[in-house]
């Protein structure tokens, strides 16, 4: 895989607003620059995710369903 | 790109469905750095009160008190509209967390930059 997550989360099958909010106070826990890894099965998901990351500016880092690196902004 | 966001909810019980997607969506705009708003009107002025959202529960969905309380914890802001409230005479010392009693120039001044406003 490569990079090496700083944390991880499992969110089962729990997507959009449900997931989005329980991630953005993950996210807000790590570093700038440190990646988070998420896994959600959620249908919705490899739409939604990257749309999130465009826009909060964290960027995506891998997408392979359901597993998503996402590297936390700078600010 | 507008960084307010509405959620415009008149349901509450006679539609329990769009009462929850309206949180869902609420929690999504919310979680993606939104100052979001739901403006609670006609019926969906019941869920201000402590209690009435606590049975229900959609299939597929977290039951709709969880979703009301993690929006309120994330920061975001209920109004609740104040002619709605007063017509089924509930308790303005009962509310629930984040959400407070306005007139329509609230709920005007926060859509007066531009923020998007979906409505269930």
């Amino acid at each position: 895989m490569g990079i090496q997550a700083e944390a991880v989360w499992d969110a089962g099958d729990t997507g959009c607003g449900e997931l989005l909010l329980e991630l953005r106070a993950r996210l807000s826990g790590l570093r700038p620059g440190q990646v988070f890894e998420l896994i959600t099965r959620d249908l919705g998901a490899p739409a939604d995710i990257p749309a999130w990351c465009r826009l909060t500016g964290h960027t995506l880092v891998s997408q392979e369903h359901p597993v998503y690196r996402i590297r936390r902004k700078e600010s | 790109m507008a960084n307010r966001f509405c959620v415009s909810l008149t349901h509450a019980k006679d539609n329990s469905d769009k009462a929850t997607v309206a949180f869902v969506v609420a929690n999504a705009a919310l979680g993606s750095g939104k100052e979001t708003l739901v403006f609670l009107s006609v019926e969906a002025v019941r869920l201000s009160q402590p209690g009435y959202a606590d049975d229900i529960r959609e299939e597929g969905f977290a039951p709709l008190r969880e979703l009301m309380e993690n929006f309120a914890k994330g920061g975001g802001t209920i109004y609740v509209c104040s002619p709605c409230f007063k017509k089924r005479k509930l308790d303005e010392n009962r509310l629930v967390p984040g959400a407070a009693i306005v007139g329509g120039a609230k709920l005007v001044e926060f859509l007066s930059d531009g923020s998007p406003c979906v409505s269930y």
